[in-house]
């Protein structure tokens, strides 16, 4: 092949290129001129430094796509990661992430990288934020937001799945309340990781295993913390898991004011891990209410009720026929009394009656007395047989008779009759 | 004396605590109906004391049920 070009300038070797080249980068875009590059993560692998390939957003298909090799070394990004953490930012394939820093050239590999300084958290946060809608909306458009809120939970639900860290914080507040209750909860545990890059497809897995065992209900807790380390739950594997089980999924993760996407789609969430174990206890208690404590209840009063009523009842019948039994008994003497008084005021108007008629007769007696009537001048003629003589008929002309005067008898013969 | 079942004995009590009331009682019979009437009182008392008693023994352990917050 034949060249043309003219070797008229110096000859270089490598290394003094790479210098020539380095200093000419370093002056353009070196670190005391750090810029702004926009780009999405293609790859991000992370071992005490970061490494990210970063491409156009949107241009995954073309092969000729630019990428850029960035890097942000421990120093930096320990203190850059806890500040993306704290904001629930962890950073994976498919951000769009806006970095600062310059370029810097690696001459063993003949690399030409980018030294990331800072990244723009307020933009990824925008970022992340915007994936999170996504997410949900399409987890609508798929019907999974509601999807397990329809599931049917058991009345009692003391079969419980726990997917959790055992040892952690939530865990123990949660299952402190279970066991803090009077009812015998019979608790699976299928441990997983509640944080970092392994926690979802852990939880999505813990998911299915215990909707196979079948529990009557499956509760999801991890304790506060920060966004980051509450960013599994935001996951969308986490939320297609619980919105496809067939057991109802509650869950209580993190703390007042969290409310992730897996919240979003379980049947119930608590906002912690203490007040679901008392949803949970509180579910079974209000059961156990109204089946076993109300009719107990019920049973104890109306018992009590019943008793009551009889004994009054018996009482007020004693009083009852003390009192029909003692009325009778007066009302029988009042009678006789009465009937007594009656003949007695009877008796004495009948004597009173005789005493009168007697008192009449009496005087009509005297009235009559023939003695009284002799001494007034009267006589009585009695014939020859005794028979007072009432008439001339009893007597005839020549007849004897006796004649009674006040203070004797004489003899007297009938010399004639005449009647007047 | 025999007493019957609880209602029919608080039945009979009332026909003859009614008969009392209504005057219908002659002395003759006074007595006959008045130590009846004693008689299913007295069952009566003492059949409730027995379920009284037998209440109070599962008492407690409703209670405990009732209680158990």
């Amino acid at each position: 092949m034949a060249m043309d070009v003219e070797m008229t300038d110096e000859v270089l070797e490598v290394a003094q290129f790479y210098q020539l080249l380095t200093a000419h980068l370093e002056e353009g875009f070196g670190r005391r001129r750090p810029r702004w590059v926009r780009g999405e993560i293609a790859k991000v692998y992370e071992k005490g430094h970061v490494y990210l390939d970063m491409v156009d957003a949107g241009s995954h298909s073309d092969t000729k796509r630019p990428v850029l090799n960035a890097h942000c070394w421990a120093t930096p990004w320990g203190p850059l990661k806890k500040r993306l953490a704290a904001e629930g930012v962890v950073l994976q394939a498919g951000m769009v992430v806006n970095v600062y820093g310059y370029v810097d050239l690696y001459a063993p590999q003949g690399r030409i990288g980018f030294t990331i300084t800072d990244v723009d958290v307020e933009g990824l946060l925008g970022d992340v934020a915007r994936r999170r809608q996504e997410l949900i909306a399409r987890l609508l458009s798929e019907g999974l937001v509601d999807k397990n809120k329809h599931t049917v939970l058991s009345a009692v639900p003391l079969r419980v799945g726990l997917v959790a860290s055992p040892g952690t914080e939530g865990y123990n507040d949660f299952t402190g309340q279970l066991l803090n209750s009077p009812f015998s909860f019979e608790v699976t545990v299928v441990k997983t990781l509640v944080q970092g890059d392994g926690a979802p497809l852990q939880i999505a897995a813990a998911l299915g295993a215990l909707d196979e065992r079948g529990v009557d209900v499956i509760c999801v807790v991890r304790g506060g913390g920060s966004k980051g380390d509450l960013a599994s739950f935001d996951d969308e594997r986490v939320a297609r898991a619980i919105a496809n089980c067939t057991t109802p999924v509650f869950t209580g993760i993190g703390h007042t004011g969290d409310e992730s996407v897996a919240d979003l789609v379980a049947h119930t969430h608590a906002i912690t891990p203490t007040k679901l174990g008392e949803e949970v206890v509180g579910i079974v208690a209000r059961w156990y209410d109204s089946n076993v404590q109300d009719p107990a209840r019920r049973l104890l009063n109306f018992s009590r009720d019943v008793l009551d009523e009889a004994s009054v009842y018996l009482a007020e019948r004693r009083r009852t026929m003390i009192f029909a039994v003692r009325d009778r008994l007066r009302a029988e003497e009042r009678h006789l009394a009465t009937m007594r008084e009656r003949l007695v005021a009877q008796g004495r108007a009948v004597l009173r009656s005789a005493e009168l008629m007697l008192q009449s007769n009496r005087q009509l007696v005297v009235a009559y007395d023939p003695a009284r009537r002799l001494a007034q001048g009267w006589s009585v003629v009695t014939n020859a047989h005794g028979a007072v003589v009432k008439s001339l008929g009893d007597i005839g002309v020549g007849d004897d008779v006796d004649v009674r005067v006040s203070d004797g008898v004489f003899g007297a013969r009938v010399t004639k009759k005449e009647t007047r | 004396m025999s007493v019957n079942e609880w209602n029919d004995a608080a039945d009979e009590l009332n026909a003859i605590v009614a008969s009392f009331d209504e005057g219908e009682v002659s002395v003759d019979e006074l007595f006959a109906k008045l130590e009846r009437a004693t008689a299913i009182i007295e069952a009566l008392e003492e059949r409730l004391a027995l379920t009284k008693a037998k209440v109070e023994e599962l008492t407690p352990r409703i209670s405990r049920i009732v209680e158990d917050e």
